[in-house]
């Protein structure tokens, strides 16, 4: 998919590198608007939402402020100014990478991003990873013998997870392995230790149900993804010659099947990679982890203008660069691509 | 808490102002006691009498990470927690609603009722060893009067303020423009260290997230999102509190600090009402733990749009109360820990007059006064219609608020019953509040919570504090309750002043420009160990010395203490 929007028309003379030189300046180039139209339009999302900071002050316990009180705050905030006002301002601190400060603590919006920004990135990342390891040989597996009982047997579970509302998951989890068992922590990032640091182990084992909880939907995509791009492949010219050849079946399936039951992966890989940068509301919630997702989510509640925003920027980033360099890997790893490019 | 649920629905100050406190009498013990809690109602005291076993840590919950510690800039209750073990108050409550000193150790009211003299206790002391002096009083006034500073719970309360200044070594005067008969409350209020804010901005200061204790703990540690970790503070003045060192976690969900409480990874957190059911049930709980209720100062209510064309006759507004099955709604949604309200005050306060009954659940009645109304069902199709115009409305409820959505849901279902049809729809805080200050609704589910014992109606229910202005969301207006509540807010004798009260509360409940639900409780869970909890009506933090008299005993607390608060009777 990611092909046509490359636009790898054919360009004569120059080498590889210098086309893809060319190809990432202008993908860059391209970005640039489509940064300014996700800008504009969340800046308006978020302040054509109703309430304000000032208004959902109370949302906790039904509170509210007089409206002179709230009068004084808009004010404090600049949010009795004109809306095209507010943007220009907002975007000029933005050219100058300075993301401004948050109503609700009045600290600076890059302060806030960069507490929380290391917590999901390993929450995250940890997750994405073990999703990959484990479901390219659930997939390779299942995909070689397409409708065979692994496969059955395989598909029912991996479809049962992937509908599995993570929610429900971690509040099962949680009951089971760390109220009944007791065998892991029950939220948190590390267990209190007054005085001294933590140890890897403790921060592992609280790892360890989150990244259950963000590991398994992914998986059960992934794998059902390599699993049908195996199955696929299998049947193909090269993979027959490949066994011809004399190469064993699993040899063929791992080294021939698989690299081009990857390339979808690679896509799909592009729109997974700001997840790092995103969180997952629901998990940060449940165990207490103090992340971008939990960030996010009470800066929206709070209608705290310049997080949201600032979060939203990052996000949009994030994307635009992981699509980008998912078509780059898949322009190199596909051969295709590649003499596309040369001719 | 002190100061949790100050804001918004009661704005001003709290408390109850004695008519004696006036007459420039050295006040220690100003106010008499508005009718103490009655017995059967089972508040918890288990400090008065008892030996504190000192040392260990308490380990807490929070239910958000504090947006910041400036005692002033506070507005969450997450923030109050902490920082009532950091500042002491000028005044604070007892257990039975009176106010006592605090960092003050007396104050005088003029004649009057407009000049407020403090008289500051020598020995207070900030933990880096500066006296507590008139200075600081006097720079926290004045920057929670000032606009600039924003302080969304003293900004209101000082609206009125006139002056304020140093009076001698030790006291301090505040004089505002008007008497006020619940002005007292507002002091109810920490101090901010004028050496260090001073010059700095209020909002960027440092200090409002390394603020500088005053009170029994000093904040050690603050891991954002995480956790924060107080230690006593040696430098404090008053008598030494149990507990060495608090902690407070960061815990957003209900059922994880629920399971961290079960493994003993915290010793006490707030519960909702379907937790407070399971903990009945559930071994593991009664084991290792106990649930405290109190009846509280807060209600609900059902506000009415007294401007739409549905509820603009007072009839229909009294057949829509008589129509909900409040009684039903007590015993099944709360269990019988509820008790249904006849006006806009909760029993436990003094304002609260007992002689008016509630309306009763009488559907009959209620038919006749819709069909007096106009409201009547020619086409025989089951609903209400006036002048061509069909009873059908919508009532709003803030997502997310349970209790609020089923007590709606019964509502439109009584409603149905009497030929009313009623949608209920949910909407998200800050959109939900845009249609109630905008009057584009008919009926939502509303509650009023107060952390102080201001009963003041003005708020709520004068015909001046429409929005914006003010909170009267219901846009009602009766000339008589507006005459009523501006003569008890300038009358300075309690005893008078609750007399009009009273006239209030009867006029409220025949105009019934609300449906006034029910008062609710605090509902809190503790480990065994957790010793000496005292609860009023004010929960069990809005008091003095609340959680900082607190201790864990060797012996934990036996058999599962009968929720305090009782039952419905």
């Amino acid at each position: 998919m990611g092909l046509a929007a490359a636009g790898v028309r054919a360009h004569t003379g120059g080498g590889r590198g210098s086309f893809l030189t060319r190809y990432v300046l202008r993908r860059l180039l391209l970005a640039v608007p489509t940064l300014l139209g996700i800008v504009v339009l969340v800046f308006l999302l978020v302040h054509l939402a109703p309430g304000s900071p000032v208004t959902a002050r109370g949302a906790e316990g039904g509170r509210r402020v007089s409206a002179r009180a709230a009068e004084e705050m808009k004010r404090l905030y600049g949010l009795d100014r004109p809306l095209p006002e507010r943007f220009g301002a907002w975007i000029s601190r933005v050219a100058r990478f300075d993301l401004g400060e948050s109503f609700v603590d009045r600290r600076p919006v890059s302060t806030r991003i960069k507490e929380a920004l290391p917590y999901t990135a390993l929450l995250n990342g940890t997750a994405l990873l073990l999703a990959l390891a484990l479901a390219i040989p659930l997939g390779v597996a299942a995909g070689g013998r397409p409708e065979g009982p692994f496969d059955r047997g395989s598909g029912a579970v991996l479809f049962a997870l992937y509908s599995l509302p993570s929610f429900w998951a971690a509040l099962l989890l949680q009951t089971l392995f760390a109220v009944k068992l007791r065998w892991l922590p029950l939220y948190g990032v590390a267990s209190d230790s007054y005085g001294g640091a933590p140890g890897l182990g403790d921060r592992l084992a609280h790892m360890v149900l989150p990244v259950t909880c963000l590991t398994y939907g992914t998986l059960a995509f992934v794998a059902r993804l390599v699993r049908s791009g195996v199955a696929e492949a299998r049947e193909a010219d090269y993979v027959l010659a490949a066994r011809s050849r004399g190469l064993s079946r699993r040899q063929a399936l791992w080294r021939h099947a698989l690299p081009n039951a990857m390339l979808p992966v690679i896509t799909l890989l592009g729109l997974l990679l700001p997840a790092l940068l995103s969180g997952s509301v629901i998990v940060e919630r449940i165990f207490a982890w103090p992340g971008l997702g939990r960030l996010y989510f009470d800066s929206i509640l709070a209608r705290d203008y310049p997080v949201i925003l600032g979060l939203s920027l990052l996000g949009a980033v994030a994307t635009l660069l992981a699509t980008l360099a998912a078509d780059i890997v898949l322009a190199l790893a596909d051969p295709r691509v590649k003499d596309g490019m040369l001719q | 808490m002190n100061r949790a649920g100050r804001l918004g629905l009661a704005l001003a100050l709290a408390g109850t102002l004695s008519c004696r406190a006036r007459e420039m009498a050295r006040v220690p013990a100003p106010t008499p006691p508005p009718a103490p809690p009655p017995a059967a109602l089972g508040y918890l005291d288990e400090q008065t009498g008892a030996t504190p076993v000192f040392g260990g840590t308490v380990r807490r919950r929070l239910v958000a990470d504090p947006a910041t510690l400036n005692p002033i800039l506070q507005s969450a209750v997450a923030e109050a927690q902490v920082i009532g073990l950091l500042s002491r108050n000028l005044l604070d409550y007892d257990r039975t609603l009176r106010l006592v000193p605090g960092l003050a150790e007396s104050w005088q009211v003029s004649s009057d009722g407009r000049e407020f003299l403090f008289r500051l206790r020598a020995e207070a002391v900030w933990e880096d060893g500066t006296p507590v002096t008139p200075t600081d009083a006097v720079f926290t006034i004045r920057t929670a009067a000032s606009p600039e500073a924003g302080a969304p719970i003293f900004g209101p309360l000082f609206e009125g303020l006139e002056s304020v200044q140093a009076a001698g070594p030790r006291a301090f005067k505040v004089r505002f423009r008007e008497p006020y008969a619940y002005r007292e409350m507002a002091f109810v209020m920490p101090l901010l260290p004028e050496h260090l804010y001073r010059g700095k901005n209020l909002a960027r200061a440092p200090q409002n997230r390394r603020p500088l204790s005053n009170g029994p703990y000093t904040l050690e540690s603050w891991k954002a999102q995480q956790s924060l970790v107080l230690v006593r503070n040696e430098r404090y003045w008053g008598p030494r509190p149990p507990f060495d060192r608090v902690t407070f976690q960061v815990v957003p969900e209900n059922a994880t600090a629920y399971a961290m409480l079960l493994r003993g990874e915290l010793d006490e957190t707030g519960i909702d009402a379907g937790t407070l059911a399971r903990t009945n049930t559930d071994p593991d709980f009664g084991a290792c733990c106990r649930a405290i209720e109190g009846y509280t100062l807060d209600w609900s209510y059902i506000a009415l749009n007294n401007r739409s064309p549905f509820f603009a006759d007072a009839r229909v507004r009294r057949a829509a109360t008589m129509l909900l099955d409040r009684g039903a709604i007590v015993r099944g949604l709360f269990r019988g820990r509820a008790r249904v309200i006849s006006g806009p005050f909760a029993p436990e306060s003094p304002a609260y007059d007992a002689n008016v009954p509630p309306l009763p659940h009488d559907p009959a009645s209620a038919a006749r006064l819709l069909g007096e109304a106009g409201w009547s069902d020619d086409d025989g199709d089951g609903l209400r219609s006036k002048e061509g115009r069909d009873f059908a409305i919508e009532i709003l409820v803030p997502s997310g608020n349970e209790i609020g959505r089923q007590i709606v849901e019964t509502l439109a279902a009584g409603l149905g019953a009497g030929g009313i049809r009623a949608a209920v729809r949910s909407l998200e805080w800050n959109a939900f509040l845009e249609k109630l200050d905008s009057g584009d609704y008919e009926a939502a589910a509303l509650g009023s919570s107060a952390a102080d014992a201001n009963p003041d109606p003005y708020f709520l229910w004068h015909s001046s504090q429409w929005p914006p202005a003010g909170l009267n969301n219901c846009f009602s207006k009766n000339a008589e309750v507006d005459g009523l509540i501006d003569a008890a807010r300038r009358e300075l004798d309690e005893g008078k002043r609750l007399a009009l009260l009273h006239r209030v509360h009867a006029l409220l409940n025949a105009d019934a420009p609300a449906i006034f639900v029910a008062n609710t409780t605090q509902k809190h869970a503790f480990r065994r160990t957790v010793r000496g909890l005292v609860t009023s009506p004010l929960g069990l933090f809005g008091t003095w010395p609340g959680p900082a008299g607190w201790w864990a005993s060797p012996q934990p607390a036996s058999a599962p203490t009968p929720a305090a608060g009782g039952g419905a009777s």
